[in-house]
C-alpha cells in the first residue's frame, strides 16, 4: 500500500496555474480533500465530461490543459450550490468563473464554442446599448451560430404577447458605459488588472 | 387634495428583462406597491448589471458595472429595490466582493473613473415585503383571499444562494417566500425542487439543458399537487412558462402549470384591477386556473 500513496506537491501540481486560479477566484484550490458533496448536487453533472470535484483533483493534479480544453466549465450554470455545500469552503463556483476567464483568455481552449458566443453578444449588448434586449441578443445569437430557425416557432408568439421589443434605445449615458469598458482594457494593457 | 402618503420608499431597480420579456413581473410590482403605498423609484438610466456573461468570464466587468449601477441609485432616495433575483445577486456579491478587496476597489474606481459608491442597501422585493412591510400588514391589505389555491413556490438558485451574500433567508431551507404568500390565505405545497436550477442562462446556447431541468421541475411541482408554481425571478420564470410547451413535447406529457411572479398573485390578492397584471401576456394562461378557483 505504501506505494499507492500519493501526496500532493508543488511538483504534482502546477502551482503557478493554481495560485493564479486561487488569486482570479479569491478561493482555495489545495483544501479540496474530494469529499465529492459539490458533485452530488450539481444540477449539471449529467452534460459535463469531468465532475465538479474531478475538475479540482485535475488542478490538484497538475492537469489544468485537460480542464481549460473541455467542455465542463463552460457547462456550469453558476447555481452556488457547490459553494453553498462544501464543507471546507471551497467557493467551486467562483473557481470556475477564474477558470472560463483562463479559458476565454486562451481563446480557443475549449471545445465548446455557443455558450462563449452567448456570453460575448451578451457583453457586446452592454456595450453597444446599456441594457440587454433580448430579440437582439437572439437574433444575433442565431445568426453567429448557424441556427437561423432556432426558437423559430417562438418569436412570433413572444412578441404578440408583447414580451419582444424591436426597438431599442441607447442609454442616455453610452459614453460612461463605453468609458468602462475602455478603461478596463486600459488597466489590463498596463497588466495593473487580471 | 394631497396624495396619500406613502408609509415606505425605494428606489427601484428592474432589470432588462422587466422593460421586456417580464414586463408583467414589472407591471404586477407597481401595481402591489401601488395598492400598498410603497414607492418606488426608477434609478436613472441604470444599465444592464452583466447577469451570468459578465462574472462567467470577467469579473472586473461584472464587478464595475454593478458599481456603476449602485453609484446611479444614490441619486434616487431609499434602499435599492430589485425584482429580479439575478441582479440582486449581481449586485449583492459585487458589494460583498469589493468589501473584502482593496485590490478590487482599485480597479473598480479606476474602471469608473469615481470614488466608490456602492453603500446602498440592496433588498429583493421579498425582504421589502416580508421584513420592511411586514407579514401581518400584507394580511391586513388582503382584500380577495387566495384561498385553495396550492402554490409551489420556486426560490431557484439566487435568492439564497451562496449562504453568505444574499442572506434573504436559509440558503439551503428558506421560507420567506412561502411566508409571503401564506399572508393571502392560499396554500403553499411541499416539493422536491423548489431549490434546483431551472438551466438558467442556457435557454439561448443550449436550450436541451433548460428542457431537461426546467422539466423536473415541472413534475416535481405536478407531483407535489401544486395548481401553480410561483416565482421571483424572470429567468426561472422563461423557462418555466415559455419554454413549458417544448418541454411537454419533449416527453409526451401534459403540465399545462401556470407559472406566476409572486406579484401578480399578491398584487391579485390586495384588489388590484386584474387588466394589469399582465395575465394575458403568458403563454400558459393562468385564467382558467383564476377562474375555477372563483378569483377572477
Amino acid at each position: 500500500m505504501k506505494n499507492s500513496k500519493m501526496t500532493l506537491s508543488t511538483e504534482t501540481m502546477n502551482i503557478d496555474f493554481v495560485k493564479k486560479v486561487e488569486n482570479l477566484s479569491g478561493s482555495s484550490v489545495r483544501r479540496c480533500y474530494q469529499c465529492g458533496k459539490c458533485s452530488a448536487g450539481c444540477p449539471m453533472r449529467s452534460f459535463m465530461e469531468h465532475p465538479p470535484n474531478r475538475i479540482v483533483r485535475l488542478l490538484q493534479l497538475g492537469q489544468y490543459e485537460r480542464v481549460l480544453a473541455g467542455r465542463s466549465i463552460w457547462y456550469c450554470a453558476s447555481c452556488e450550490t457547490c459553494s453553498t455545500r462544501c464543507p471546507n469552503k471551497v467557493d467551486l463556483a467562483s473557481i470556475m468563473d477564474a477558470l472560463r476567464k483562463c479559458s476565454w483568455d486562451a481563446q480557443g481552449a475549449s471545445k465548446e464554442s455557443l455558450v462563449q458566443l452567448a456570453n460575448r453578444l451578451f457583453l457586446e449588448n452592454i456595450r453597444s446599448y446599456g441594457r440587454q434586449y433580448e430579440m437582439r441578443l437572439a437574433a444575433a445569437f442565431n445568426l453567429h451560430s448557424g441556427k437561423l430557425l432556432k426558437d423559430f416557432m417562438l418569436g412570433p408568439k413572444l412578441f404578440s404577447k408583447g414580451k419582444l421589443k424591436m426597438f431599442h434605445q441607447k442609454n442616455k449615458n453610452i459614453a460612461e458605459i463605453e468609458k468602462i469598458f475602455s478603461r478596463i482594457e486600459e488597466l489590463r494593457k498596463k497588466g495593473e488588472a487580471p | 387634495m394631497s396624495p396619500t402618503k406613502n408609509v415606505l420608499e425605494y428606489s427601484y431597480y428592474p432589470g432588462c428583462s422587466l422593460h421586456a420579456s417580464a414586463k408583467e413581473y414589472d407591471e404586477s410590482t407597481q401595481g402591489l406597491f401601488k395598492a400598498l403605498k410603497i414607492g418606488l423609484k426608477e434609478v436613472p438610466d441604470w444599465l444592464c448589471c452583466g447577469a451570468t456573461p459578465a462574472h462567467n468570464v470577467d469579473e472586473l466587468l461584472s464587478l464595475s458595472l454593478c458599481a456603476k449601477n449602485l453609484e446611479l441609485s444614490e441619486k434616487v432616495d431609499g434602499d435599492l429595490a430589485v425584482a429580479c433575483a439575478a441582479c440582486f445577486s449581481r449586485l449583492k456579491t459585487a458589494q460583498h466582493k469589493l468589501e473584502d478587496s482593496p485590490e478590487k476597489r482599485r480597479q473598480v474606481e479606476y474602471a469608473l473613473d469615481a470614488p466608490l459608491a456602492i453603500d446602498k442597501p440592496v433588498k429583493h422585493l421579498l425582504e421589502i415585503l416580508a421584513k420592511d412591510y411586514g407579514l401581518e400588514r400584507l394580511a391586513e391589505a388582503v382584500q380577495k383571499p387566495l384561498k385553495g389555491l396550492k402554490v409551489a413556490c420556486y426560490y431557484g438558485c439566487l435568492l439564497t444562494r451562496p449562504a453568505d451574500v444574499p442572506q434573504l433567508d436559509c440558503a439551503e431551507a428558506p421560507t420567506i417566500m412561502e411566508r409571503v404568500i401564506a399572508a393571502t390565505g392560499a396554500e403553499t405545497v411541499n416539493w422536491s425542487h423548489r431549490l434546483e436550477c431551472c438551466g438558467a442562462n442556457f435557454t439561448l446556447s443550449r436550450p436541451g439543458v433548460v428542457i431537461n431541468l426546467s422539466g423536473e421541475i415541472l413534475a416535481s411541482a405536478k407531483r407535489a399537487g401544486a395548481d401553480c408554481i410561483m416565482v421571483a425571478c424572470p429567468l426561472c420564470h422563461a423557462n418555466l412558462d415559455i419554454r413549458q410547451k417544448e418541454i411537454e413535447e419533449a416527453i409526451h406529457t401534459v403540465y399545462n402549470m401556470p407559472v406566476l411572479y409572486m406579484t401578480q398573485l399578491l398584487a391579485l390578492a390586495a384588489g388590484v384591477s386584474t387588466n394589469r397584471l399582465g395575465f394575458d401576456s403568458m403563454m400558459v394562461s393562468p385564467l382558467p386556473l383564476l377562474k375555477e378557483k372563483e378569483l377572477l
